[in-house]
């Protein structure tokens, strides 16, 4: 038991002056055992390649420009999807949360399109659009807005009246508690809203890569699958994992944690 | 600081579910001179509560009247500093800034609200707490900086809802001196919310006692200041007023 537990805290240690490595060791396992997999040629080389292929795929394919090319056209879009949704989002959230009124035109209107998945709409927008850049932009937008607005409607409502009341007895104007009361007040439900947001929208963008896409990740994948190339879509799928790990834990995480777990809105 | 005048102030609810109008507050008047302390004590119910956010502006008034320094209360104002029960301070604003808050909506400079700042924080002895955030602090400690952030912004009056009802009867004894010292000092016109009636002539100059919406009673506290725990916890006039404002508090 002694040298397990020695080897446990050097690890504690080690994770603490480098926490980037305990995001990266739970991934040893779970590789080695797809190689063990694949090595055992539990199911067909071609259908199931091991590691080292899809490593020696992703070097060739970095190498030819091919990779590059179709991850910056697949950030771009989810980057242009998702700041249009937050632009949309957030202003539509904090009406629907302030005022009463625009809660009771708005709310049913926006569950009843909430219903029509972002995928539904494909077809349609085809049609008016074509396969282009917009379709793809629209159908992004329209999966992260519902989360962003949904939870800023929480958050705006779970702002206790104490707090409005305090900002304008010290004389601050409602245009003033808007900013200062408002919207710090509702961004840790904003903050979250973002991140189911840009995870639904993530995945709408491959699927609408998949349809309509003449590059991108998921059709990157789409095609090789036409290609026979399992590689290759093996690939797609880890690229899609790591890429959603980084924009969650270098983008969205940090600012969880430079506000509402800070300001103790949020538990740690 | 100016004077607060209630004329025949009233309130009325009415009750949706009971389908009836419930009156919380009848026919008070009140006369608060400039740079008084006056306590409103009375139990939970009595329509103290109510009252202090009728002053406040944050509900409107049935019937009646509610002026300061002459002037009609419309809606919430810098006028009234208010502190709360559940100290309301902003989470997401150090303790600095939520000090600094009035006078940066005063459209006070960086520099020079910081320095306003700086002072109050000085005077509760909260210097070293000053970047720090609220949900760092002891409740205590949150309720000086609630109490230093409605003064700085230099009310005319200034409300207290039972600011000291969620500290633990340590810190609330440490709280109601320190107050009354800051009260000597800068003298705000004071209206304090209470249901402690040690508390409430521990601190004022003046106890109104409330039941059911009425005023039963208006008691000048001529204690000597300043005051201290140490000093009025055996004082025989301290414990005849305080079992003068306890009896008809409980007999009413």
């Amino acid at each position: 038991m002694t040298p397990f537990l020695k080897l446990w805290s050097r690890y504690v240690r080690l994770t603490a002056r480098w926490p980037s490595i305990a995001s990266f060791v739970p991934f040893i396992p779970v590789i080695a055992l797809w190689w063990l997999v694949t090595a055992l040629e539990v199911f067909p080389r071609a259908f199931l390649p091991g590691p080292a292929e899809v490593w020696s795929a992703f070097k060739s394919l970095t190498y030819k420009g091919v990779l590059p090319d179709y991850l910056q056209d697949s950030m771009v879009r989810l980057a242009v999807g998702a700041l249009w949704g937050i632009a949309l989002g957030i202003p539509l959230g904090l009406l629907i949360g302030m005022s009463k009124r625009a809660h009771t035109a708005l709310w049913p209107v926006l569950l009843f399109f909430q219903a029509i998945g972002d995928i539904a709409w494909l077809p349609i927008l085809v049609i008016w659009f074509g396969y282009g850049l917009v379709t793809m932009t629209v159908v992004i937008v329209y999966t992260v807005i519902f989360p962003v607005v949904l939870n800023t409607v929480l958050g705006v409502r779970s702002i206790h009246v104490n707090m409005h009341r305090a900002a304008l007895s010290l004389g601050a104007s409602r245009l003033r508690v808007l900013w200062e009361v408002v919207l710090p007040g509702a961004l840790p439900n904003i903050v979250t809203g973002l991140r189911n947001g840009l995870g639904y929208g993530w995945r709408a963008l491959i699927a609408a890569e998949i349809i309509v896409g003449t590059s991108g990740i998921g059709f990157m994948m789409f095609d090789a699958r036409r290609a026979g190339s399992v590689v290759e879509i093996l690939l797609g799928m880890i690229i899609l994992g790591i890429l959603w790990y980084i924009v969650d834990s270098w983008i969205l995480a940090p600012i969880e944690r430079a506000t509402g777990q800070r300001w103790g809105l949020v538990s740690r | 600081m100016k004077s607060l005048t209630i004329r025949n102030l009233s309130k009325t609810y009415f009750d949706l579910y009971a389908a009836t109008h419930v009156t919380a507050v009848h026919d008070v008047s009140l006369d608060v001179r400039e740079g008084e302390f006056v306590s409103i004590v009375g139990p939970s119910g009595c329509g103290k509560s109510t009252i202090l956010n009728m002053i406040a502006g944050f509900i409107p008034i049935t019937g009646g009247e509610i002026l300061v320094g002459g002037k009609p209360v419309r809606g919430p104002g810098p006028d009234r500093g208010v502190v709360f029960q559940s100290f309301a301070l902003f989470p997401w604003r150090t303790v600095l800034e939520n000090v600094a808050f009035g006078p940066k909506m005063r459209g006070i400079g960086k520099i020079e609200r910081d320095k306003i700042a700086h002072e109050y924080l000085a005077l509760a002895k909260l210097t070293e707490a000053a970047e720090r955030y609220p949900n760092e602090l002891s409740g205590g400690m949150q309720q000086r900086v609630g109490v230093m952030r409605a003064l700085a912004n230099e009310p005319d009056v200034l409300l207290m809802d039972e600011p000291f009802a969620s500290v633990d009867a340590q810190t609330r004894m440490t709280l109601q001196e320190e107050l009354t010292r800051i009260w000597q000092e800068k003298r705000p016109t004071v209206i304090f919310i209470t249901h402690d009636v040690a508390e409430a002539v521990f601190l004022a100059d003046r106890v109104v006692a409330l039941s059911k919406g009425r005023v039963l009673a208006d008691i000048g506290v001529d204690l000597p200041r300043p005051r201290s725990w140490d000093a009025l916890h055996e004082d025989e006039r301290f414990k005849a007023f305080t079992a003068r404002v306890l009896q008809l508090v409980r007999t009413a």
